[in-house]
């Protein structure tokens, strides 16, 4: 009689790398061969030392990786796979692996791995592709123990939290900290975190503004303070300091608070604080002062690299702080000529706007002028505001662009109705070549002033677009003008060791095309999200592609633009400004052969695209 | 024999059982003894078992099928998985084809309990068998020896349903409200386990076993004897 095991063989097939292997009889085989094993949290899948014959799969739980010196390298959940690079290697593993909440887990004796790892490609290249993922964390291995940012948040407490209840009055709070020697108190209701009192708190909104001591506490703190997990990375800790500009920040474990971690606690770790930048930016008084911080952007950057930050966390640390950049210039150009006369909003547009910024990259911006723009009134006065904008934003490393996309361009600067009109024009009467020059346009964030022409502008957008398929496949074809290096790669393969100076974009090879194609499915699904990262996650759940692709595209993105960052790393070490050329020879055999699986990926997503959005062309 | 109904030793007993049995199946089975029962736990071979019905009452009602799997505290062994579809004597009710997903058809088709009992009897010996709810497979398993063989099937059963009873057993004065369901799928979601659908016999066999490593991980001694836990 047939063994019924289908309700396992059925939650296989819906992950990858088994997904692919659905319709192999072969996959009926090997759940018959399968062992189960429960562990409680704290228990070794792969304890220190230890052989490993199985590859493993997370039915339930979680499970964290840890390299030899104990630096946590990834952690892992319900549908990850874990244990091939120790089959792969013989069974020997560098890795331990450990509970981290109560698990059930399915092993796959060794030789089933080897087989599928031999017998399906679609199989073999899962474990290659997340390998290359992980490839950050192996060349952080060679660079620096020291790392940050891969340390859980809870390793970097000191103490236990000083809390008080909600309902004490403001003196004892103070005396509390007092006592304690505390700059920040965590304000609980029943055990949960209900707010946050600081130093400054107790200066601004008391002191300040005179208010009785026997208020209650809760009447002046912050309430539902931002927080971190207790264990998510500390380089998560870092990015919402920076964005959010805080200098306190409670972990909880389960709502319960469990500690703060301050900038302090941070820089003492960090010689210099790249946590800092975003509040010295808004300190400085006059350009000047801008310009010199700008001169540290390079070793912002290279810290955010050494920490181990992932793409999608340094591009949204280095488009926060270019945002910062472009506020304070606002800030202070207002103050030069007097406050606006109307309403009006600044626009990042491209990376910055898509918070996908990284070192060098050109300023795009643009102004939404509120409907009773008047030229002869208000034109002087942006025109003076703008240009001093764009002007001192080249002077802090943002060179201006050389589209001429920006504030100061006149064409580029108008009111909310001539806006819609223009987007309305590009999209419903749409011309491929001349959308080629205003694709960028397309991702528009408004980041100072009154953000609610950004917000209607965008979803003007939004309405007009998902319903135009004449331009969803006028821009589909134009995200396919730029492909990826494949032919070079083949012949770079086959030319070996042979001397070659060429070198190819990862911008507008690799990058780029991923950004374009991605758009081109948010739009049409009429997602109203910007990062690709995210417009991926909208577009995944869906399901405008085929299963998985998405996720693909993601490891793709994260892949390139993982060497594209250390590319510019090694370039600004070797005091070179920093560029999206990447010299093919100074990778390595392993990143050559990944990057080239990640083309392909862009590759067939950029045909696929032909198919989802077809046009007369 | 009610499940309540059992020999205090069990060595003993399965000593007598091997020497009194006339049929060959049963006689191996009790000759093979249940040695596990006095290692500790962590050390007993154990095999998971779950029957479906057509009803609960084993005086009237047949067994429909019978999934088991070995495991021990550390792994449950999917290669040693069995699973066996049984025709019933009477005619299947439309209430337990919707409960157990198996159909007429795949029933009418099925072997007699009768013609696969040995292999079943064969699987279980030498192991300790654990189960959720007792009450259960127990008497039919009973209820079908005695049918088959004209002997008494009985054997030793670690039961995760009493376990977790006993888990979760407050005295009534720290009752508050309704009592922890003792449902398979309930205990199982205690433990952070998966849910699964219910209802197939190897499944809730394998579900069982998960289970019981859980509840052995977090509440039993597994140095203690084995024979300290089982009814």
């Amino acid at each position: 009689m047939d063994v019924e095991l289908s309700e396992i063989l059925d939650t296989l097939c819906e992950y990858a790398p088994f997904a692919d292997l659905k319709d192999e009889p072969i996959l009926q085989e090997m759940v018959k061969d399968i062992e189960i094993q429960y562990l409680r949290v704290g228990e070794w899948a792969i304890a220190p030392e230890a052989r490993n014959d199985n590859l493993f799969f997370i039915r339930s739980g979680a499970i964290e990786t840890k390299n030899k010196s104990g630096k946590l390298l990834r952690r892992m959940h319900e549908g990850d796979v874990f244990g091939s690079s120790s089959l792969l290697r013989g069974g020997r593993s560098s890795h331990t692996m450990r509970a981290l909440e109560d698990s059930l887990l399915y092993r796959i004796p060794a030789r089933w791995f080897i087989q599928f790892y031999s017998e399906f490609d679609s199989f073999s290249d899962f474990f290659e592709l997340s390998k290359e993922v992980r490839l950050k964390t192996a060349m952080d291995n060679q660079s620096s123990d020291l790392s940050l940012m891969t340390c859980p948040v809870h390793s970097l407490l000191r103490r236990p939290p000083i809390t008080a209840n909600h309902d004490v009055d403001i003196k004892t709070a103070a005396n509390i900290m007092s006592n304690e020697r505390v700059s920040s108190l965590l304000i609980t209701e029943n055990d949960s975190l209900v707010g946050i009192l600081t130093d400054r708190d107790l200066r601004n909104r008391v002191v300040a503004k005179g208010l009785p001591l026997d208020v209650r506490v809760d009447m002046i703190m912050t309430q539902d303070p931002i927080t971190v997990d207790a264990g998510d990375f500390a380089s998560e800790a870092v990015l919402k300091m920076m964005a959010t500009n805080i200098h306190h920040l409670p972990v909880v474990k389960n709502e319960r608070p469990v500690g703060v971690i301050s900038t302090g606690d941070l820089v003492q770790r960090e010689s210099h604080g790249s946590v800092y930048v975003i509040s010295d930016i808004f300190k400085q008084e006059d350009v000047e002062g801008l310009v010199q911080i700008s001169k540290k952007m390079d070793h912002v950057f290279t810290q955010l690299v050494n920490a181990d930050a992932n793409t999608q966390m340094i591009g949204n640390a280095m488009s926060h702080i270019g945002v910062a950049f472009v506020k304070r210039l606002l800030q202070l150009a207002e103050r030069e000529f007097g406050p606006a006369p109307i309403p009006y909003c600044f626009l990042a547009l491209g990376s910055q706007a898509r918070e996908e910024q990284t070192i060098s990259t050109d300023q795009d911006n643009a102004l939404i002028l509120h409907d009773s723009y008047d030229k002869n009134l208000h034109g002087d006065y942006f025109r003076e505001l703008s240009e001093y904008v764009c002007q001192n934003l080249d002077r802090c490393g943002y060179p201006l662009c050389t589209g001429d996309i920006m504030a100061m361009n006149p064409r580029w600067r108008i009111p909310l109705s001539e806006w819609k009109k223009t987007f309305a024009e590009w999209i419903e009467k749409p011309k491929a070549e001349a959308l080629l020059h205003v694709s960028i346009f397309f991702d528009l964030r408004g980041i100072y002033g009154d953000k609610t022409l950004a917000r209607q502008l965008n979803s003007h957008i939004r309405q007009l677009a998902k319903t135009n398929k004449g331009f969803l496949s006028a821009l589909a074809r134009n995200a396919n003008q730029r492909t990826p290096p494949l032919g070079f790669f083949r012949q770079f393969v086959l030319d070996g060791e042979g001397k070659q100076s060429r070198t190819f974009n990862l911008k507008s090879r690799g990058i780029a095309p991923i950004a374009d194609l991605v758009r081109v499915h948010a739009l049409a699904l009429g997602s109203s999200k910007l990062n690709t990262f995210e417009r991926l996650e909208d577009i995944e759940e869906a399901g405008v592609m085929p299963d998985g692709r998405a996720r693909d595209l993601i490891l793709a993105l994260e892949m390139i633009g993982m060497v594209r960052i250390k590319n510019q790393m090694n370039q600004i070490e070797n005091g070179d400004t920093p560029n999206n050329n990447v010299d093919p020879e100074t990778l390595s055999e392993f990143e050559r052969r990944h990057l080239r699986d990640a083309f392909n990926i862009v590759s067939r997503q950029q045909e696929f695209l032909k198919y989802r959005y077809p046009g007369k062309g | 024999m009610t499940p309540k109904n059992v020999p205090e030793n069990w060595q003993e007993a399965y000593a007598r059982m091997a020497q009194e049995c006339q049929s060959p199946a049963l006689r191996r089975f009790y000759e093979a003894g249940v040695p596990g029962l006095d290692k500790p736990l962590a050390e007993t071979p154990l095999v998971s078992l779950d029957i479906e019905t057509t009803g609960l009452d084993p005086s009237k009602d047949d067994v429909i099928s019978i999934g088991l799997v070995d495991f021990n505290l550390e792994l449950i062994r999917l290669s040693s998985a069995r699973y066996w579809l049984a025709k019933p004597h009477g005619p299947l009710t439309s209430e337990s084809v919707t409960i157990h997903e198996i159909t007429h058809s795949e029933i009418q088709d099925a072997p007699r309990l009768s013609s696969f009992l040995d292999e079943v009897l064969d699987a279980i010996a030498g192991k300790i068998v654990v189960v959720h709810c007792a009450a259960i497979e127990r008497p039919f398993l009973f209820e079908a020896a005695l049918e088959h063989y004209g002997e008494p099937l009985m054997f030793p059963v670690l039961d995760t349903m009493g376990i977790e009873a006993s888990i979760t057993h407050k005295p009534w004065w720290q009752r508050f409200g309704r009592q922890p369901s003792l449902r398979l799928d309930a205990c199982r979601q205690r433990y952070n386990l998966p849910r699964y659908r219910a209802h197939q016999a190897l499944m809730d066999a394998v579900s069982c076993a998960e289970l019981f490593q859980a509840q052995a991980s977090h509440h039993l001694n597994k140095e203690h004897p084995t024979s300290y836990y089982d009814c």
